[in-house]
């Protein structure tokens, strides 16, 4: 059997289920393919902490598909486990920090978006360069963009971090699916046009 | 995905919700009344039927006002012999608890299975009540699903056991199935062409009184003994027998249900370890003795891994003295009995017990996330940007005296209740004293006026919560002519749940007039209510002003603070604008002028509206920090404009050219 986990954080309305939902559909060819990973929602709370799991699942045999000691998976990624996180914003980055190992992948938004205790001025919010230095500790492999200065810059709005960094997803990690799968998922959902471009700036980065 | 949620067959394959899993299941065995009052995060489970209505033949969805009520329909269609599906939040059983003590009694008809999202660790909820307990006296069989798959058939299979042993089923699904999002097999639905209603009397099952009521609990309990038979036969409960012999590891075994089972199953995997004696429960109440002493048969040790108070230990420690099992059982002394039990929990929890190292990979995680977590500021909900709450709560403040700038606390108590405005206790607000369940603000507000005489009582409800339960809290406050201040916060919508209508909806989001809409003055006036104000709470300094001299006043004063969710009207905009395509039409804008800006933070922490953000100069760390109001987020509601007390924000009209393109006119105001 082999797994791939992503877990993709962030705040409440940056499209990180809908990431989740894009990636999911991707494995719908085969039955020897299955994938789960459970959602926290904001509800319509904005500035709330979401989070979307990936866990990709590719079995070797019908036999172990069929062994109920190996075709049940947990929803939850446990710490260290997951290949790649993707993070629409850096502290969140940094609480996410936990999933990951030294061999995983980070793909993390630059842009912050303050908490209220930051605001109150209880509590500082830490420099790009100190979270760089925390994420560095666990990976080498960590990649950085401003996705909410590329979305505007392109789609005139923020709508478009999620998409974005799917195709930084595709472009600097081994995700074992196929990028041609997501361009097609993207061209059947809605404003097709749009995320395809935002796919494709991130492929590009 | 929703054609695939109507018209999926046997075959097919899709990406789907816990919760539209659940949904799935009740239509394939072919439900035709489907009932819930909205709670997070069992919600969508009626969305999925209710927003594809009109693709699915005889369905009848209700989103009733209070769950007592819900329950209470569900039963009527299932004495109807139509199959019925109710769900609600864990909490919502405590609402509807008086229904489900009366199910067992009565029986059912056609199948009826009530599904319940709990919710560990409580990030959406007021409490973590674990509601497999009531099954100890409503008798409610109880069936825990562990993932999507199960979640469509053994709700699928949840109306026949009704049916056959005539009780109601609790479907259990803890947020984490009700928010998975996974492969679901389809499987084919029941001829919906044969649903139809036909209401038969039955006395000796429906009538319950003295003598009756007694016949009829013999009876249940006899029908609870017949389910454990078939529950030592079911298909539900699985038997994992060991992989290894004659070592001691043979004689350790594991009893696990939902989506903890799942945790179990990776865990074991995780430390390579997946050699155990495993039962998974897929029917935890009530337990076959025959089954769970067969499994502790040739066992020495075995650990019940479960959340919450160990619902399952209880019971199986029981069994255990009853049969004379002289092993050890382990459960609580574990796995802790309160918050969320994550994966993580069950790795250490297994992997301490048995004495097997979990991988250095999430050992050196866990150590790493430990020193982190300390540096990371909490971030914590708060209202939408736009939100009239933020008005409501930041008025009453002011009116009370409150700054979060220089520490002054309010003078004022403030009743809590359920709702978005909830998130008013967070900070900078802290405009909550109390939150409990639905409708605890004014009924316990109204007796600390009694009890307390010296202070002064705001008592907080939202239009829904008050329809919920609040009419009857209200006309008790009236009778007993509470001194107290009662605002409803009427935003027309319940809208932490996802917008479903209330009484006060009087247009729908396509613009459609809702019939039967309550004006809630009116029914204010009927109950007797003599002091009614009605204010838009993004008017803050007006708002403010009457709440001051509300409560000057004594008795019982209420207070509407009327405007609709911004979610919605926001929504209703996008509609009317593609509608009318924005002919010269005029934008307004907000814009603080960081030059006239003293930061006296009456915006940026006391408003505290997330659009109103604060950047350093060139982007250098050390360079001076000023406040600007974000474009993007921004929905020029003007609250800010009114509190500034500097005249720092102007409020700009332009007036769109409607021969050149919106679009980049849109664009370069933006930029601005």
């Amino acid at each position: 059997m082999k797994k791939f986990n992503i877990a993709i954080t962030g705040l409440g309305g940056q499209g990180i289920i809908t990431a989740g939902t894009i990636l999911k559909n991707a494995v719908l060819d085969s039955a020897m393919q299955d994938v789960s990973g459970s959602e926290r929602r904001g509800g319509a709370q904005r500035e709330g902490y979401v989070e979307a799991f990936v866990k990709y699942i590719f079995y070797d045999s019908i036999a172990e598909l069929q062994n109920p000691r190996k075709n049940m998976h947990s929803p939850m990624i446990a710490s260290g486990d997951a290949d790649v996180l993707i993070s629409l914003e850096p502290l969140e980055t940094l609480r996410a920090a936990s999933y990951v190992n030294k061999n995983s992948v980070i793909i993390f938004n630059t842009n912050p978006h303050i908490p209220i205790s930051v605001r109150m001025g209880k509590n500082k919010y830490p420099e790009l360069d100190d979270i760089l230095e925390s994420l560095h500790g666990i990976t080498e492999n960590v990649f950085y963009y401003d996705f909410n200065k590329l979305s505007i810059e392109n789609f005139g709005s923020i709508i478009s971090c999620n998409v974005i960094s799917l195709g930084v997803l595709f472009a600097k990690t081994n995700i074992p699916v196929s990028k041609n799968v997501i361009e097609n998922i993207l061209l059947k959902g809605s404003k097709a046009k749009d995320n395809l471009r935002a796919f494709d700036i991130g492929l590009n980065l | 995905m929703a054609n695939l949620f109507v018209d999926g067959k046997y075959g097919d394959r899709g990406i789907i919700l816990g919760n539209e899993a659940i949904a799935r299941g009740a239509l394939e065995a072919g439900i035709g009344y489907a009932s819930m009052y909205p709670g997070t995060p069992a919600s969508e489970i009626i969305i999925a039927l209710d927003k594809n209505k009109k693709n699915i033949k005889n369905i009848y969805t209700e989103f009733s006002l209070n769950e007592h009520i819900s329950l209470h329909g569900a039963i009527g269609a299932s004495w109807s012999g139509i199959r019925s599906l109710c769900a609600m939040k864990n909490v919502g059983l405590n609402v509807a608890s008086e229904p489900a003590h009366f199910l067992a009694y009565t029986g059912v008809k056609a199948g009826l299975v009530l599904a319940i999202g709990s919710d560990p660790g409580a990030p959406s909820s007021s409490n973590e009540q674990d509601d497999r307990w009531y099954s100890l006296h409503t008798y409610m069989p109880i069936i825990e699903p562990s993932n999507i798959q199960e979640a469509k058939d053994f709700t699928k299979k949840a109306f026949d056991i009704s049916e056959q042993f005539s009780f109601g089923i609790i479907l259990m699904a803890p947020s984490r199935l009700c928010h998975n999002a996974g492969i679901l097999h389809f499987g084919d639905c029941l001829d919906r062409d044969l649903i139809s209603g036909n209401f038969k009397r039955d006395p000796e099952n429906y009538l319950n009184l003295f003598n009756l009521a007694v016949k009829n609990h013999k009876k249940y309990l006899e029908r609870s003994e017949l389910l454990k038979q078939y529950a030592y036969n079911s298909e539900l409960n699985m038997i994992i027998d060991a992989q290894i012999s004659s070592t001691k590891n043979s004689r350790i075994g594991f009893i696990s249900s939902g989506v903890i089972y799942s945790h179990l199953i990776e865990a074991l995997n995780f430390i390579n370890a997946d050699y155990y004696k495993i039962l998974k429960l897929g029917i935890t109440f009530p337990l076959s003795e025959k089954l769970i002493g067969e499994f502790l048969d040739n066992l020495d040790e075995v650990v019940i891994v479960e959340e919450a108070e160990g619902f399952l230990e209880f019971q199986i420690k029981k069994i255990a003295f009853e049969i004379g099992y002289h092993g050890k059982i382990h459960g609580k002394n574990i796995f802790k009995a309160y918050g969320e039990l994550t994966i993580d929990d069950v790795i250490k929890g297994v992997s301490g017990f048995l004495g097997k190292a979990a991988p250095e990979h999430f050992t050196a995680a866990v150590n790493k996330s430990e020193i982190l977590s300390a540096q990371i500021p909490q971030r914590m909900g708060t209202f939408c940007v736009g939100c009239p709450h933020r008005g409501t709560i930041y008025s009453i403040l002011k009116a009370s005296g409150y700054s979060n700038t220089d520490s002054k606390d309010r003078d004022v108590i403030i009743a809590g209740d359920i709702g978005c405005y909830t998130l008013g206790l967070l900070p900078p607000y802290n405009a909550m004293d109390w939150l409990t369940c639905m409708n605890s603000g004014l009924s316990i507000g109204q007796a600390i006026s009694i009890a307390d005489k010296s202070k002064k009582i705001i008592a907080l409800v939202g239009d829904s919560t008050f329809y919920h339960s609040g009419i009857p809290v209200l006309m008790n406050a009236i009778q007993n002519n509470s001194d107290i201040l009662y605002i409803i916060l009427d935003n027309s919508w319940t809208a932490m749940t996802g917008h479903q209508k209330t009484p006060s909806t009087k247009t729908d989001i396509d613009g459609t007039p809702v019939p039967h809409s309550v004006n809630l003055k009116d029914l204010l006036k009927s109950l007797g209510v003599s002091y009614i104000k009605t204010v838009d709470p993004n008017s803050v300094k007006r708002f403010s002003v009457i709440i001051k001299e509300a409560l000057k006043e004594k008795g019982l004063k209420v207070i509407i603070a009327k405007r609709e969710c911004i979610l919605q009207e926001e929504r209703r905009k996008k509609i009317k604008n593609l509608k009318s395509k924005l002919e010269n039409s005029s934008e307004i804008i907000y814009e603080l002028q960081k030059e006239r800006c003293v930061k006296c933070n009456e915006c940026f922490v006391e408003l505290a509206c997330p659009a109103i953000q604060s950047v350093k100069e060139n982007g250098i760390n050390n360079g001076k920090e000023y406040y600007f109001i974000d474009p993007v987020s921004c929905v020029k509601c003007g609250v800010c404009y009114e509190v500034c007390p500097n005249s720092a924000i102007r409020k700009v009209e332009f007036n769109l050219n409607p021969s050149i393109d919106l679009k980049s006119q849109m664009h370069f105001l933006n930029n601005k």
